[in-house]
Parts: structure tokens; sequence; C-alpha cells
């Protein structure tokens, strides 16, 4: 059987998708069993310390998260739950647990967006111009400067920013004013520290990977041709070579959405004090406020897996010359 | 002659090393069962992770490299060559050289006095603002760094060299371990998946693409909450998580490798499997392998510092992260509690970085320097 070109590979790269966000849920389900602490019990030294009566409260825990009833009744039911949207109540802050991350996944959302866009947009620039101006001393420069970028912890970077600027000099506030309008130019100057914090070192990988791929681009024998053929130099460089360095470029920026980018905003939103997913994750660690970690793992992954996905299928539109079987 | 030569270098490596190895783990092994079974502790469960990591340390690094001292000076002729990657070796010795003596000499990070809270650093004088009883009014007051703390104290008088050194030495045995363990999983899954194919190769990939897709640190974090943190166990989970980049890397070295002459030469002459994974794909996989260990140590201090960072540390020792932790809530105060862990941070990871690329350079043949 043979199913046609580029809609037959999307189809087979969703159901592939769809296995593996199963896997993980599953392997989700496993670790929160595996645990030396269920749900209920945290839940339940919670409830106590409130109604200050445990016998009452531990049946009442035990038939309100199932479980009393076998494993793979539970893993069904785990399931369902999931694909209804029923992700469980956060008792630390007394609401639905979608209602929570409903609330606030935009702050991360925003954090991370403008620090792509910063670091893609610099990396990539730095990147090519050092890799035109290979061996010199601006190449030397950018390449110095990358790997220190590439070093440097990023919390640690964070609270450095925080130390200069917000402590010593004054400019920003210590901590993430969450008063402010979304579409404000005080939000916007409130998120500069927060996104050179997460952004640096995602610029520093990008400027390499921009370097590297520029140069690979740079020998080839289109390019030759295109200068023989007297074309300018910034034809060349943004036409012929810019084009086919972009490409596995844009691989690397999706795919370090996964370790970089989310690790590095979890930190970023705890240090600034931002109220994202990492901040609340952060939260419930220690209220042992289980619903809310397992849902804001889970997102996590789920949104890299679904950004793998649309990187393959964008990756095969940009690049004609790919087959896709 | 040539000929003679290659065959006194494979007996040198091969062979009966993996048999002791093997042996070392049965042992290793027997040890903790009895530990378990057993009231009395024989070792602390560090002490496995010590010896474990010594026995590979020896069996698959100085003795190659004795074994073969020709291609040694060669490797470390071509590593020379970067200045920044024998500068990096030289801080990562000083820094082990620190974390195993360094204990010995420095005081207790743990004691508390409040007395001598927030004094600066040697050569630093700063105004603290203090509370006088009999008077009842706030002093402000000069506090200069002195010799009996060089590098300060922290908000609780904590002797910060101490805490420092001690965290250096978490900071290399999560390193190091956690990469060994990550190294070795990943290597044998790759190996085994290529060398198998099939759907061998199929269901050990497609686990690999699963834990690919959960964010390291994510999973990290959500594990640790979970089970709990102790040290032992946080290397534990990173080594166990942290394998799916060298299972990649591994397997498709090795699948190139499949199809070499020398591995068909070998099976045509009756080799078992066994013997071409150990003897001929492990040991030419084995330099790219050392290659992305030593790249991905920094990337393990930077999660464990991460950790101990947001409260997930072992609150048992002392680690960089911890410090950055208590130096992030007195930056107003003392900004060197925050400042000294976060060079030293920067600066391990920098080093092991040069390292890695001043190796990756010097193990391929293709590279100029």
């Amino acid at each position: 059987m043979k199913r046609g070109g580029l809609q037959g590979y999307i189809i087979k790269r969703l159901i592939y998708a769809a296995l593996i966000a199963f896997g993980v849920v599953t392997i989700t389900f496993i670790l929160l069993r595996l645990g030396p602490t269920s749900p209920a019990d945290k839940y339940l030294a919670n409830m106590s310390a409130r109604t200050q009566d445990p016998a009452q409260v531990v049946t009442a825990v035990e038939a309100r998260y199932g479980l009393d009833k076998p494993l793979y009744q539970q893993y069904g039911n785990y399931l369902i739950n999931l694909a209804r949207g029923d992700w469980g109540w956060s008792f630390s802050t007394s609401m639905p647990v979608i209602k929570l991350i409903q609330t606030h996944w935009v702050y991360s959302f925003q954090l991370i967006l403008l620090s792509m866009l910063f670091a893609a947009s610099l990396g990539l620039l730095i990147g090519v111009y050092s890799a035109i101006k290979q061996y010199t001393r601006i190449d030397y420069l950018a390449t110095f400067f990358s790997f220190i970028g590439i070093s440097i912890p990023n919390f640690w970077l964070g609270i450095m920013l925080i130390l200069v600027f917000s402590v010593q000099l004054g400019w920003f506030k210590t901590y993430y004013d969450t008063g402010l309008p979304m579409f404000s130019l005080a939000n916007l100057k409130a998120l500069i520290l927060p996104v050179i914090t997460l952004g640096t070192g995602m610029m520093a990988g990008y400027t390499r990977y921009a370097r590297s791929a520029t140069l690979d681009n740079l020998g080839k024998d289109f390019v030759r041709t295109a200068r023989a053929k007297g074309l300018p130099e910034r034809v060349v460089i943004g036409k012929h070579v810019f084009r086919n360095a972009i490409l596995p470029i844009i691989t690397i920026i999706m795919f370090s959405l996964s370790g970089i980018v989310f690790g590095g905003a979890y930190l970023t939103e705890i240090i600034f004090g931002i109220p994202g997913l990492g901040r609340i994750s952060f939260n419930a660690i220690f209220a042992s406020d289980y619903p809310v970690v397992v849902t804001i793992t889970l997102i996590g992954t789920l949104v890299v897996l679904l950004t793998n996905l649309a990187t393959d299928i964008v990756y095969t539109w940009l690049d004609p010359r790919i087959r896709y079987d | 002659m040539r000929y003679r030569m290659m065959r006194q270098t494979s007996r040198k490596v091969g062979g009966k090393r993996n048999l002791i190895f093997i042996g070392t783990l049965l042992v290793l092994g027997l040890i903790v069962l009895l530990d378990i079974y057993l009231v009395d502790r024989i070792l602390e469960p560090m002490g496995y992770f010590y010896l474990f990591f010594v026995a590979v340390a020896v069996l698959y690094g100085v003795y190659p490299l004795h074994a073969n001292r020709r291609l040694t000076r060669y490797y470390w002729e071509r590593t020379k060559r970067h200045r920044l990657s024998v500068l990096g070796l030289a801080f990562i010795i000083l820094l082990v050289a620190v974390a195993l003596i360094g204990p010995l000499l420095t005081q207790d990070p743990t004691r508390v006095n409040f007395d001598e809270k927030n004094v600066p650093p040697v050569g630093f004088t700063i105004q603290q603002s203090i509370y006088d009883l009999d008077t009842d009014k706030f002093l402000v007051r000069e506090i200069p760094g002195t010799y009996q703390h060089p590098l300060g104290t922290d908000d609780k008088g904590r002797d910060l060299l101490a805490m420092l050194v001690s965290g250096a030495r978490v900071s290399l045995q999560v390193g190091l371990l956690a990469t060994l363990i990550a190294i070795l999983i990943g290597t044998i899954m790759g190996v085994v998946s290529a060398y198998f194919g099939g759907w061998v190769d199929q269901v050990l990939m497609r686990f690999t693409d699963i834990m690919m897709t959960f964010p390291f640190f994510i999973l990290l974090v959500f594990i640790i909450f979970i089970f709990g943190p102790s040290l032992v166990f946080i290397i534990l989970v990173i080594g166990l998580t942290g394998w799916t980049g060298a299972a990649r890397l591994v397997r498709s070295e090795a699948l190139s490798l499949r199809t070499r002459e020398f591995v068909m030469a070998s099976r045509s002459l009756g080799a078992s499997d066994a013997r071409i994974v150990f003897r001929h794909l492990i040991p030419n996989v084995l330099s790219s392998v050392i290659v992305i260990a030593t790249l991905s140590i920094p990337g393990v201090i930077l999660a464990e510092a991460a950790l101990s960072f947001i409260g997930l540390g072992d609150p048992t020792v002392t680690s960089w992260g911890m410090i950055l932790n208590a130096g992030q809530r007195s930056l107003d105060t003392a900004w060197w509690v925050a400042v000294e862990p976060g060079i030293l941070l920067f600066l391990t990871v920098l080093a092991f970085n040069f390292l890695g690329d001043g190796i990756r350079d010097a193990f391929d043949p293709r590279s100029q320097l």
C-alpha cells in the first residue's frame, strides 16, 4: 500500500506522534504509582490538617481519586479524565487545574515567544555575519562570546542581571509586576531581563549553528556559480546561502524547545517571579499539589511533541528536496 | 610488522578486560545484596558509585591509554594544540584536587554563626545596619572582610569557602557519576539497537523517542518531586534519563560500522555476536562516546545545580545551587553569596566545554589542527 506523498507522510507522523503521546502519558502514570507516597497521602496530609479527622478523610480521598479501584481501572480513568480536560483539583490554590493553567499559560507563552524571537534573530544575524567575515576579529569575538553564552548558567545570569540592573542601578524592578497589562510598553520593559536571561544561552547556540551552516553553504558550487554570474554579494548571501542555511537552523531552533527553552523558562520564571506555568509548578511542588505538577509536566511534554511534529512538516514544505516516505 | 603491532594492541585492550569488568560488576552487585539483607552497612551508597566509577575509569580509560602509549601520545599532542582545552583540563584537575582534599582543610560548611553573618570577602568592606539592644537603635557599622573567612560568609554566618569546596565535591560527583551511568546505558542501547536491527531496533528507538520528548529538566523535577531528593537518587535519575543523545549517536556510528569489511570478515571467520559487539563495535565508537561524555558533563552539573537552586536538591549536602538560592535571597545585603558559586559553576561548565571541544578535534582524524 502506498499512500500519496506529503499527505500520507503527515498522517504517518500524526499517528506516530499520538503513539508517543500515549507513551509519555503512560510513563507519567507509572512514575506516579511507583512513587513512595501516593497523591492521596499528600492530599490527605493537607486535608487532615484542616479538618482534623484523618479517618474520615481517608475514604473520601480514596474514593475521590479512585484509589480503591484496581490498577487497570485507575489507568483507564486517568486517560479518560486527561482527554476530557478534567485534570483534577488544585488544593493549594483552590481551583480546578485547568482553570489555573488557563489563567497562567500566557505568562510562560510571552516569555518563551519573546526569548525565542530575541535569540533567533540575533543569533542568526551574528552567526551569518561572522561566517561571512570568517577568521576576522569580529568572527573570533562572536565565537568567543557564543562560547561564554553557552557555558553561562542561565539562572545565575538572571541573578546577576537582577544584582546589577535592579539592585545596584535600580533600572528595573527585582520582581515581575503581574498587574501590568499584557500589551504595554511597561510589560515589555519588565520582560527585558527575563528575556535576556532565557535568550542568551539559546542565542549563543544558534550563533554557532548559523555560522557553521552558512560556512557549509559558502563553499558550495552554486555559490561560486552565483558569484561568477556577477550577482551582487547581497543577493548571493541573502538568496543562495541564507535560504539553504536556514533549514538546519530552524530544526535546531524547534528542537531546542524541549531541553533548553522549557528548563530555562522554568528557572527564569522562578527567579523573576513571573507567574507562568513553571512558577505555578514550583509553588505546587512545595505545597505537594500533585494534580498541578502532573498536568504541567504533561503539558510541557505534549507541547514539545507538537512542535517536533510541526517542525517535521514545516521542514518538508521548506525543502522540496526532502522525500517523505 | 604493522600487522603484528595491531594484533598486540588488540590483545592488550580486548578480551580479558571485559571479563574483569563484568566480574567487578558481579562483586559489586553481591555487596549491594549483602548490604540490603545484612543489618550493618558495608558501604555508603556513594561508595558503590565510586568503586563502579574507578572500575570503569581504570579498565576502559587508564589501562587502554597505558597499553597504547603511542596512540595516547598522539592524542595528547593533538589535544595540546587546543590551548583552551589544556586550560580546561588544568582547571578540572585543580577542581578535582580541591574536591578531594579541600573538605579536610576547610571549616565545617554547615556551622551556623549569627555573630559573623554577611561578612564580605577579603578586600571588600560593606556597611551593615545592626540593631543595638542597649541603645534601642539601628547602628550602621562598617564590616571588613577577614582572613578567617577569605570568601566571606552568608546570611547565617557559614563560611563560604567551605561551602564552595563542599559544592565542588557535589557537582563533580553528580557530573561524573551520572554521566558515566548515562553513557553506559546509551552505548549499550545504541550498539544493541544497531547490531541487531529489526524489531529490537524499533522497540529501543521508539522508547528513546519517548524519553527524548520529555523536556529533560521538567522530567527531572517531576521524578524528584515524586520520589524525594537525595544525592544518590539524583545521580541515578539523571543517569537513567540522560542517555538518549548518546544512544542515538552510538547507534548511527555502529550502523555504519556494522557493514564495514572488518566486521564482515570477523563474522565470516565465525565470530560470535558478543565478540563482534565487544571487540569491534564498542572500541570503535569509544572515541565518539568519550567526546559526548565530556560534552554532556556540563549539562548534568547544571541540572543538579538548577535542582538544588529550586530547592529540590539533597538537603543534607551543601551544593552550589543551594548557595545560589541563599544568595538570591540576600542580593541586596550580601552580593558575594550569589556571585561566587555562579562563577565557579560557570568556569566548571566552560572548562568541560573547552576540554570536550579539544578532545573532539583530537579524535577526529579529518580535522586539521
